[in-house]
């Protein structure tokens, strides 16, 4: 590269700033006089500082040139790789050891131990080691210490509720190997279930640091791939039947070789044989079941118990209470808007009773009875009443009001006091269509069917505490929402029966009441239903956080946390009892379901997978010898460098054009 | 550029740019010479014509171009004619051709309007029948004619001038010595010089000259740069004698410097006028008539 022909030009080049320089001082730099006998020397310098000037500017240009030079040459430093490779004896030997829930199968956790113990026994002396248990998260165990003392923490191994993906267990490595200056062989010890593959094969590729060597050790557990039974998912239909999805993975269900039982808050009630099926997917009805009132634990077990006994039971939780109770404050009890509210409320999932009320007949003493309640008619409600709403909001209480047909003679929007007027006659049909809806919030999941509604509301100009909903433009909101204290105040701009709108008519209404009385009574936040190893929101259990506790009775919160926590970890199977300021809510949690799949990933993806890492050797060598440590590629260790000198070029430009602009300045001293 | 003459004024060509177009020194010294004849009134005191006056017996060194051959024919004795403003003397030119004299900051250097005015005096001289001489020196005589009036003596001084370099330093005494040694008559003699020398060394050297009778006049060339400098920023002056360098500012240029030409020119004047020599002290940027009235001046005195 350095003796290219064109490279060699290019230096040339540098003498032409010198050239120019010569034969400007030359030209400038001395004056000939007939005689220096009577001339005295000036106590000030000048000509040296211009010289120097002269100089510098030179070499700036000269720089500049060789910077041009190089940076057309693409050099490249090579960089000596912090680690040597072969036969090095600074080996970092990474154990993971798999501790997902299905290691609970059979003898793979001692099995992994076993693994684990012959990798620190092949270790040589010099290699440091560190194990991690990889779950649904990697945990430190131990790092970068004896192999006596790893060994005395293998037998402590268990299996967890967690699912492992192996994509996210790369990038846990990541950050705890970032600082590892090491060559590091991984060793990892796993059932390698085809469900804990990556989506994206490149997430399971580690990091190469600093030109680091990382060497993949795959130790797969279990020779065979056993069926495995679970019961897949629950359905409680019209409050009085059970159904049971029993899947067998691997296998098929024969005729009578498993039971199903039904258990409703610890009591079994019923035994079923679970049907054969060819294909693995039986279902099981339990008729006539007898629930409590309010929520009820629902658990339903297979027997006999197979290898993975642990997915054999399955719990969840059925709210059984009664239909809530939403109060509906209105101008007149027998008007439209009242029945199509009371209609699309009954049909609601969750099953609401509306109690109708006329606003002038309401006593606001006993608004605090409702946690959340609707007005038909905004603007006929009095100053006492608005006010009393005021503080039913600010105290935790929801309220979704409509402006009615009184609205449109009010010049404000009680309780709100936002301005209120009518709107200009539409220009065209479209003015009155939907044009934004923000799709984000709770209650506006199921934006389709919104698109053809016609909506004449009133204009309101919201303030910037105003959450914009849905808008017809950005003058015209028609539905929004703003928190006043610790509850929420939404407001529709329109009237809820069909004179000005005729979105009580179509079907989107219906499930649009729905939401928003889920949002409103904060039902919709909690999920009654989750696997293990996630995180149970505790804001989203209404309203503020509460205590927790575990399937063993366990407190997992402190009195101080029960205000500040803001998520609990389900770390174990079975149903988390929730306190909220709503109530006491159940949480169930079962594994995740994808850990009762025990098929293995196919050699061959875990070849690809180990020649990707390492870019040697194949699968199912146990590469414990450090010989078998990857050398560092070469373009790991090169760095090219002419970006630097662009960055220079551009900071020589800089600095010649500041000294080129004062030699400018010069005049010539010649008579 | 002091040049002022009318372009259509005879006067115009005793402007030294406007010799320096002529092709050679010897067409400088007549264009120069008749310009500056032709632009004097006319004066029975500076009567500079062919007209005659009187016969002189020929004698040894005479040109015999003037010999009367009818006289001769006649009586058969030799006689010259003499004209009206001829003295019969002779000049000796001493032009400095040392590098300084190299200076010009408009073009002309100090030396080509030193060989100018050296023609101008030599084409002068000449046509008043006046032997005439030069001597070119810098640190040591460069060429040297001795004073003769016979044909083509005039332009052998020219030659001898036309070949002078501005180099080397500046020893004056050398010349001087040279010049005592072979001339003993007493006669004219110009020393065409920047002066920049020790005035002690240019009395030392001068004033043996004046002892042995010869008459002296000093043409001090100065460049108009020497005489009144403006400088606009600090630069380094290089001695074109020694190349010596010193980086002087402008307003030492405008003052300090200023009052030290002037006093060493009022030294050599001084000096000059000790010996009773003539100092004419010549911008080189003015026209020519200045010195070349002066020498006509300083002959009639010595007439």
């Amino acid at each position: 590269m350095l003796i290219a022909p064109l490279f060699l030009l290019g230096l040339l080049g540098l003498g032409l700033p010198w050239w120019l320089h010569r034969l400007e001082t030359q030209t400038t730099e001395r004056e000939q006089f007939a005689t220096t006998r009577f001339l005295e020397a000036s106590k000030k310098r000048i000509h040296v500082q211009r010289k120097l000037r002269f100089l510098v500017l030179m070499a700036l240009r000269m720089a500049f040139l060789a910077f041009l030079v190089f940076a057309f040459a693409r050099p490249i430093l090579f960089k000596q790789p912090e680690v040597a490779a072969v036969g090095d004896d600074n080996v970092h030997h990474v154990i993971l050891v798999d501790t997902s829930f299905s290691m609970h199968e059979g003898s793979k956790l001692a099995e992994a131990r076993t693994r684990a113990q012959q990798i620190l026994d092949n270790l040589k002396s010099g290699d440091s080691a560190s194990l991690y248990a990889a779950s649904a998260s990697v945990t430190t165990l131990a790092e970068q210490t004896s192999t006596n003392e790893i060994s005395k923490l293998l037998p402590a191994l268990s299996a967890d509720n967690g699912r492992l993906d192996l994509g996210a267990m790369v990038a846990a490595l990541n950050g705890l190997l970032k600082n590892s200056k090491a060559a590091v062989v991984l060793h990892v010890v796993s059932d390698y279930q085809l469900t804990s593959q990556a989506v994206r094969f490149a997430d399971m590729i580690p990091d190469v640091v600093n030109g680091r060597a990382v060497t993949l050790d795959i130790q797969q557990l279990g020779s065979k791939t056993p069926a495995n039974t679970m019961v897949e998912s629950v359905l409680v239909e019209n409050r009085s039947s059970v159904i049971a999805s029993i899947r067998t993975f691997n296998g098929e269900i024969a005729g009578k070789d498993k039971q199903v039982s039904l258990s409703i808050n610890g009591s079994k009630t019923q035994t079923q044989d679970v049907p054969a099926s060819s294909n693995g997917l039986s279902t099981v009805t339990f008729k006539d079941v007898v629930f409590a009132e309010g929520y009820n634990k629902v658990d339903l077990l297979l027997t006999p118990a197979d290898s993975l006994a642990e997915d054999d039971v399955r719990h969840t939780v059925f709210d059984n209470s009664p239909p809530a109770t939403v109060l509906l404050l209105t101008a007149d009890v027998k008007s439209l808007g009242v029945t199509y509210i009371s209609a699309a409320l009954s049909t609601a999932p969750r099953g609401y009773v509306v109690e109708a009320k006329s606003i002038n007949d309401f006593d606001a003493r006993v608004l605090q009875r409702y946690p959340w309640l609707i007005i038909e008619d905004l603007g006929a409600v009095n100053a006492s009443l608005a006010l009393a709403l005021t503080d039913y909001v600010h105290g935790g209480g929801a309220v979704f009001a409509a402006l009615g047909p009184h609205s449109s003679s009010v010049g404000t929007v009680p309780v709100l006091n936002l301005p209120l007027t009518n709107p200009a006659p539409a220009k065209d049909q479209t003015a009155t269509l939907i044009s934004q809806i923000d799709t984000s919030h709770p209650a506006l999941n199921d934006s389709s069917g919104w698109n053809n509604i016609n909506v004449r509301a009133l204009k309101v100009v919201p303030t910037s505490d105003d959450h914009v909903l849905i808008a017809q433009n950005r003058d015209t909101p028609v539905l929004l929402e703003r928190n006043i204290g610790a509850g929420h105040f939404v407001l529709f701009t329109s009237s809820l029966d069909n004179t000005a709108s005729d979105l009580p008519v179509k079907p989107v209404f219906v499930s649009f009441m729905a939401e928003m009385a889920q949002y409103l009574s904060n039902e919709k936040l909690l999920v009654k239903e989750q696997v293990a190893d996630s995180y149970l929101q505790l804001t989203q259990s209404g309203g503020g956080s509460g205590q927790v506790e575990d399937p063993n009775g366990k407190k997992l919160l402190s009195l101080q946390g029960t205000t500040q926590a803001q998520e609990v970890l389900l770390n174990l199977t079975g149903y988390y009892r929730v306190f909220t300021t709503a109530g006491e809510v159940l949480v169930a949690v079962n594994p995740d379901r994808r850990e009762s799949d025990l098929t293995p990933i196919t050699a061959k993806t875990l070849q690809d997978w180990q020649a990707s890492v390492t870019g040697a050797a194949s699968a199912g060598v146990v590469a414990t010898d450090t010989a078998l440590v990857a050398k560092p590629s070469k373009d790991a260790n090169e760095i090219e460098i002419w970006r630097f000198f662009l960055l220079g070029m551009a900071t020589l430009v800089l600095a010649e054009s500041l000294l080129g602009n004062r030699c400018l300045n010069f005049k010539t001293g010649t008579f | 550029m002091a040049a002022t003459a009318n372009k259509n004024s005879p006067m115009h060509l005793l402007d030294p740019q406007v010799l320096a177009s002529l092709s050679n020194l010897e067409l400088v010294a007549k264009a120069a010479v008749e310009g500056f004849v032709i632009g004097l009134h006319r004066s029975p005191k500076f009567g500079f014509s062919q007209e005659f006056v009187e016969y002189r017996a020929y004698g040894e060194g005479d040109d015999p171009r003037y010999i009367d051959w009818n006289v001769y024919a006649r009586t058969d004795k030799t006689y010259i004619k003499r004209f009206l403003g001829e003295t019969n003397s002779h000049l000796m030119i001493l032009l400095d051709s040392s590098a300084s004299m190299g200076y010009g900051s408009q073009g002309l250097s100090k030396l080509q309007v030193g060989k100018f005015l050296a023609a101008s005096l030599a084409y002068m001289s000449s046509r008043q029948h006046d032997a005439v001489g030069v001597m070119v020196f810098a640190d040591e005589v460069l060429s040297y004619r001795p004073p003769a009036s016979r044909s083509g003596s005039l332009q052998g001084v020219i030659h001898a001038l036309d070949k002078a370099e501005a180099k080397q330093g500046t020893a004056i005494h050398k010349p001087m010595t040279r010049f005592q040694e072979n001339i003993r008559r007493r006669g004219l003699v110009a020393v065409i010089s920047d002066f920049y020398c020790d005035t002690q060394e240019l009395l030392d050297n001068v004033r043996p000259l004046a002892v042995q009778g010869q008459d002296v006049i000093l043409f001090h060339l100065l460049d108009p740069a020497e005489l009144a400098p403006k400088l606009l920023t600090s630069t380094l002056f290089e001695d074109m004698e020694t190349g010596h360098a010193v980086e002087v500012s402008p307003a030492f240029m405008q003052t300090e410097y200023r009052d030290r030409i002037n006093a060493h020119i009022s030294a050599i004047r001084k000096a000059a006028s000790g010996m009773n020599c003539d100092h004419v002290l010549i911008n080189t940027s003015e026209p020519l008539d200045k010195p070349l009235h002066s020498y006509l001046t300083f002959r009639e005195k010595r007439g």
